[in-house]
């Protein structure tokens, strides 16, 4: 009698487990740095209340994930700058889509300072100067006499790629030291009173914001929700999500819940803005 | 006793003194000692640590040197892939071959590429296919100052027009349309291009001014004028549709030198005589194109391009051959149509359909008996890809052509090829 249990109990176990194993769903998320700690705390809250999906989050820069989406590697791309279209040109060869772009947040580029820097703003062009190493001390910005020691972000990053477009629009100079994320950056600005460094606003910690400028003549503004709002903060932009295709199935589910209330709490939790 | 107590009080009074007094000379001999051996072991810190501070700085100049040669490095790229394939063919190009199918290296592809700054970058793509070595690409592109979405080319390069600037390692058919390879022969030309892609505008020109008789071959041009083609290209996007569309126009302007033949061979298929050699025979043509992505079940495209015009063929004929050679070897000029529409599907992330059909004739105005050997071709092309992954992808194609039969050429020549390749690239 036990036996007779014993056996269809069992049946019923593995056609419970492969039911499971067969409506696991798995994305895979892949690009910016700037956009990780986003990402992954976005993973974790989702995937706590929807057990049956799993979602793996790595960085890399958003080079490696536009990369990794034309490859086929990664369901979804994240990425601080939009796509290029050198790089839609390959995906329409290969997928013969447009891809899809997302927006699912708002961040501002922040340029760190050291505490101890008598500097507080720069315009845009001084931004530039000093990345094209036109300026290179700080007495010629009303600092100390100190040379201005330089850190950025490799250029598989978004970021490197969204400040070389927007705001340097030049060539960096050789001597920007290239750091492997934006906690790099801050860390190093943070022990050097002469660094000076970019990147999210979310990561700004132990440093100061420098409060940028359109030119002389404007105020300057820190990243806040209220100047990204108002569009005041002058190096704004938007954080996307790429796809090659339109989203079905749980992913659609996942990026909807992103945009939706919940997922955008998180991004002011981070440090971000929301897309809205 | 009242003597040898005070005596005995002095007495020890004065030891007291003299044991204070040699207590304060051990004491200084002490710190004396201890304070030479700290100073020693101070000196020799001080000797390790500027030892190993030199040796630092050493470090730090080599580690700088070798971030130096680092981007040196990281700024040249090096790619490139590998066609290797086996065909079989219909009846009669075994009859003419000798054999009926075969295993062929159809490109070996290496591109350097060197972007020396921003906006400056150089390139050269050699082939080397079985038995034959040839240049591909010897090119350099400078971004124009202050116009960061205009850039010029100078050297040996694609002419440009969709389907000859589709890189062969990415096309979903094996070979390019009729059409194509017969106006632009080896897809190259040695000449000046500029280039401008709006970014704000989604809209593509070039112009290009090139010898215009390039063949592979020769590294100068053949005669003094210079031919010009220029395209446009608009592109728009419908993302709540997941539709683009790229449409365009182009239009090409040049001439051949009849140089040794006062004889030419109009699209009526009379023979004109030029009043001299050395004559411009003109070649002109107008081409339009379209291409729609639409993210219909995970990606379809419709590309396609129309192309007629007037097209001329220098002879090759001896400046000494006698008339009747001349006459039976002429200057060719006529005018021409073609054209080609693929339909490419994506299954999965890994497979693709793909389907095209294409139609070329040499000679619009002469059909049937009059066309003589001047066919037209109608030819369907049927493939299915796989990537394995991203550098390796296997194609199998199936090419039907059918030409135009008359008395000279009373019947289809069964030409038909089936093609499997695996291409790797790197």
């Amino acid at each position: 009698m036990k036996r007779n249990k014993i056996i269809p109990i069992m049946l019923i176990l593995a056609v419970m487990a492969s039911v499971t194993a067969f409506s696991q769903a798995k994305i895979t998320v892949k690009g910016s740095d700037t956009m990780v700690i986003l990402a992954q705390r976005w993973a974790e809250l989702y995937m706590k209340s929807n057990p049956q999906t799993t979602i793996q989050v790595t960085g890399g820069g958003s080079g490696v994930g536009i990369t990794a989406l034309i490859n086929g590697t990664t369901d979804i791309c994240n990425a601080s700058r939009p796509m290029k279209q050198t790089e839609i040109e390959k995906l329409k060869g290969r997928y013969n889509t447009l891809g899809v772009e997302i927006p699912c947040a708002k961040d501002g580029v922040t340029i760190f300072l050291n505490d101890a820097n008598k500097v507080d703003e720069l315009t845009l062009k001084q931004i530039s100067e000093i990345y094209t190493g036109k300026i290179r001390n700080w007495k010629e910005l009303g600092g100390a006499d100190a040379e201005i020691r330089l850190y950025g972000r490799e250029n598989s990053s978004g970021t490197y790629t969204y400040l070389h477009d927007e705001v340097v629009k030049a060539d960096y100079v050789s001597t920007v030291q290239s750091l492997p994320g934006t906690a790099a950056v801050v860390n190093a600005v943070k022990k050097d009173v002469n660094g000076i460094g970019y990147g999210g606003a979310a990561y700004a910690v132990g440093v100061k914001y420098a409060k940028v400028k359109k030119d002389a003549n404007s105020t300057g503004y820190i990243p806040s929700a209220e100047s990204i709002a108002k569009s005041e903060y002058p190096i704004t932009r938007y954080l996307y999500m790429y796809l090659r295709n339109r989203p079905t199935g749980e992913t659609k589910k996942y990026i909807d819940w992103i945009l939706g209330a919940e997922g955008q709490r998180v991004v002011t939790e981070i440090g971000y803005f929301p897309v809205k | 006793m009242k003597y040898d107590f005070c005596n005995m009080k002095n007495q020890f009074k004065l030891n007291q003194i003299k044991m204070k007094k040699l207590l304060a000379i051990v004491v200084f001999i002490v710190i004396s000692v201890y304070g030479y051996s700290q100073k020693q072991v101070i000196d020799s810190l001080k000797d390790v640590i500027e030892k190993h501070d030199g040796k630092l700085n050493a470090l730090d100049d080599r580690v700088l040197v070798n971030e130096g040669d680092l981007l040196k490095l990281t700024k040249i790229k090096i790619s490139g892939y590998i066609q290797a394939q086996w065909e079989h063919y219909g009846a009669d190009l075994e009859k003419n071959n000798g054999y009926n199918n075969t295993f062929y290296l159809r490109r070996t592809r290496v591109k350097f590429t060197y972007e020396a700054l921003d906006g400056v970058k150089f390139v050269l793509q050699p082939d080397f296919s079985t038995g034959n070595l040839a240049l591909k690409d010897a090119y350099t592109v400078v971004n124009l100052p202050k116009l960061k979405n205009l850039t010029l080319w100078m050297g040996q390069m694609n002419r440009p027009n969709y389907d000859v600037e589709y890189s062969s390692s990415s096309r979903e058919l094996l070979e390019r349309a009729k059409v194509t390879t017969t106006i632009y022969p080896g897809e190259r030309e040695i000449g000046a291009k500029l280039e401008y892609i709006g970014i704000k505008v989604p809209v593509m020109l070039q112009v290009m001014m090139m010898n215009g008789n390039f063949t592979g071959t020769q590294a100068k041009d053949v005669d003094s004028r210079k031919d010009v083609l220029a395209r446009f290209v608009y592109s728009v996007k419908l993302p709540a549709e997941g539709v683009g569309i790229d449409f365009g126009a182009n239009h090409y302007f040049g001439s051949n030198l009849a140089k040794t033949n006062q004889y030419v061979k109009n699209s009526n298929g009379t023979l004109d005589s030029l009043n001299n050699v050395w004559r411009y025979l003109d070649k002109h043509w107008t081409g339009g194109e379209i291409r729609i992505y639409a993210d219909v079940l995970g990606g379809l495209s419709i590309k396609g391009e129309y192309v007629a015009g007037l097209n001329s063929v220098a002879s090759t004929v001896a400046s000494t051959a006698t008339m009747a050679q001349k006459k039976a070897s002429p200057n060719l000029y006529n005018n021409f149509a073609g054209y080609y529409l693929t339909l490419v599907k994506n299954i999965g992330a890994k497979n693709q359909a793909v389907v095209r059909y294409d139609y070329y004739d040499p000679n619009t105005k002469l059909s049937g008996d009059a066309a003589g050997s001047s066919l037209y071709y109608k030819t369907w092309a049927f493939a299915w890809q796989y990537y394995l992954n991203d550098f390796i992808r296997i194609t199998a194609q199936y090419t039907m052509p059918k030409n135009e039969t008359n008395a000279s050429n009373p019947s289809d020549y069964k030409d038909n090829l089936f093609t499997i390749r695996v291409q790797a690239k790197f």
